[in-house]
């Protein structure tokens, strides 16, 4: 289970193609003048991602070392054709807003890659996952980019419109660089922010463990030595000699523990 | 020749050929049952121009190159471009044309709505329907295509007033793609040889 959460996490967080890995880039700075258009690609490129990965995976025996980049893009290819049949019938508006730059899903750097760095390692459910979370990422980079460069150039938001005020640098290709240094220092800031506090509450928790284990290890000296003294007391009484090594034992188990805390 | 079965390359062969076979054959499937014909385009386009789903009868088809009435199958050709289809809709006369020598002697297909007004033809919308080898073409937006109305489109023609790409208005300056503009304006210009020639 941790291993998916995992997948989750760098999918959407810790690997973000957009925001952390800078993958992708091109439709990203191209499309995002509208949210629309971010849903629209994210949603293409999280459909290829997840059926890529999954053949990908399911052939990883089968495919050669020699041939795997050809026949990964004969198949990433396969579904980007599938996706265009698919939105030109049903979603024309969406379809002609994307333009070239849905045929060119098929040489995007975050599909390749993953096929090459996680698809043909892994099983097909952790390839399926890693593709959905992966685009998951990419729709909301892309989404979150294209709702603010829409709002601020164009005063609307999916289409609805907010005001008259239009700040035209934000439609243009400039606006889109500006944008997407933006939101890359923004994310930065907050995913360090996040580790930062995710390590200190490691460390807390650390700290704590070390405590107890101490504390342990001060109660069983305490009691080793209560019960040596028993002992002594009881070889004084009877006049036998004292067994070997029962106060002994104990501190070198609490010498353990301490060493471990 | 057992060797060569055996070796890494036939395996490589073999494997990218089946999966080029397998996904030909998936893709073949579904472009049959996702095909877009050209009837589906038109109604689109129509739908766009007039905001709402307007059938085209077969009696108000003066030409379309997709009919299956060969008579008016012929399109209308002219040096700088051509006249696939012109229909009657709501006593509108809606053409889809296509302008030449665009970037890379590529073309531009436009639909283009011309309004009987006061007893005066005029352009009243005009979109883009698609192009071939404009690779800057997405940068037209719909206010480019407004700069192409015309007030009087049979005064233009006795004027020889065509439209160019010099002529600033409709150069395009925002992506300076002269080229494919001239393809817009060739196409717009098929419109006004058009209607100047058969205005009554």
């Amino acid at each position: 289970m941790n291993k998916y959460r995992k997948i989750a996490l760098d999918g959407v967080i810790t690997s973000n193609p957009t925001l952390k890995l800078v993958l992708g880039t091109c439709p990203t700075l191209a499309l995002t003048t509208l949210a629309m258009n971010g849903i629209g690609m994210g949603l293409a490129v999280t459909f290829v991602l997840i059926c890529s990965n999954v053949i990908i995976s399911a052939l990883r025996k089968v495919i050669p070392e020699q041939v795997r980049i050809p026949a990964f893009v004969l198949i990433i290819a396969t579904f980007v054709t599938i996706v265009r049949l698919v939105l030109d019938k049903l979603l024309p508006d969406i379809y002609e807003s994307l333009g070239l730059y849905l045929p060119l899903i098929v040489v995007n750097c975050i599909i390749l890659a993953r096929a090459e760095s996680f698809a043909s390692k892994n099983n097909i459910l952790a390839s399926a996952c890693d593709g959905l979370f992966m685009g998951i990422g990419f729709t909301l980079a892309l989404t979150l980019m294209g709702a603010v460069r829409e709002i601020l150039g164009a005063g609307s938001i999916f289409g609805i419109v907010l005001w008259d005020f239009q700040i035209g640098f934000f439609s243009s290709s400039a606006g889109a660089f500006f944008t997407y240094a933006i939101f890359i220092a923004l994310f930065g800031m907050s995913a360090s922010q996040i580790s930062k506090r995710r390590k200190l509450k490691n460390y807390s928790a650390l700290q704590a463990e070390k405590h107890r284990l101490a504390e342990e290890a001060v109660n069983n000296s305490a009691e080793a030595e209560q019960s040596d003294a028993c002992a002594a007391k009881t070889d004084n009484l009877n006049g036998t000699p004292r067994a070997f090594g029962s106060g002994t034992l104990n501190d070198s188990a609490a010498g353990e523990l301490k060493k471990e805390a | 020749m057992a060797k060569f079965f055996h070796s890494v390359w036939f395996r490589c062969i073999s494997v990218l050929l089946i999966i080029s076979v397998i996904s030909g054959g998936l893709l073949a499937v579904l472009n049959d049952i996702l095909y877009v014909t050209a009837a589906e385009r038109t109604a689109r386009a129509v739908a766009k121009i007039y905001g709402k789903a307007i059938p085209v009868e077969e009696e108000n088809i003066i030409l379309d190159v997709d009919s299956e009435n060969p008579d008016k199958t012929t399109p209308i050709e002219y040096e700088f471009g051509r006249i696939d289809k012109i229909f009657i809709i709501n006593d509108d006369l809606l053409f889809q044309t296509v302008g030449y020598n665009g970037y890379k002697n590529g073309t531009v297909t436009l639909w283009i709505k011309v309004i009987l007004q006061d007893g005066v033809y005029k352009t009243d919308k005009i979109i883009l329907e698609t192009y071939t080898k404009q690779t800057l073409m997405s940068k037209f937006g719909d206010s480019y295509f407004e700069g192409f109305k015309l007030t009087d489109i049979t005064e233009s023609y006795e004027n020889g007033d065509y439209f160019t790409s010099e002529t600033g208005v409709n150069s395009n300056p925002n992506t300076g793609a002269t080229f494919s503009a001239n393809a817009c304006c060739n196409a717009v210009n098929c419109v006004i040889k058009y209607m100047g020639e058969n205005h009554e």
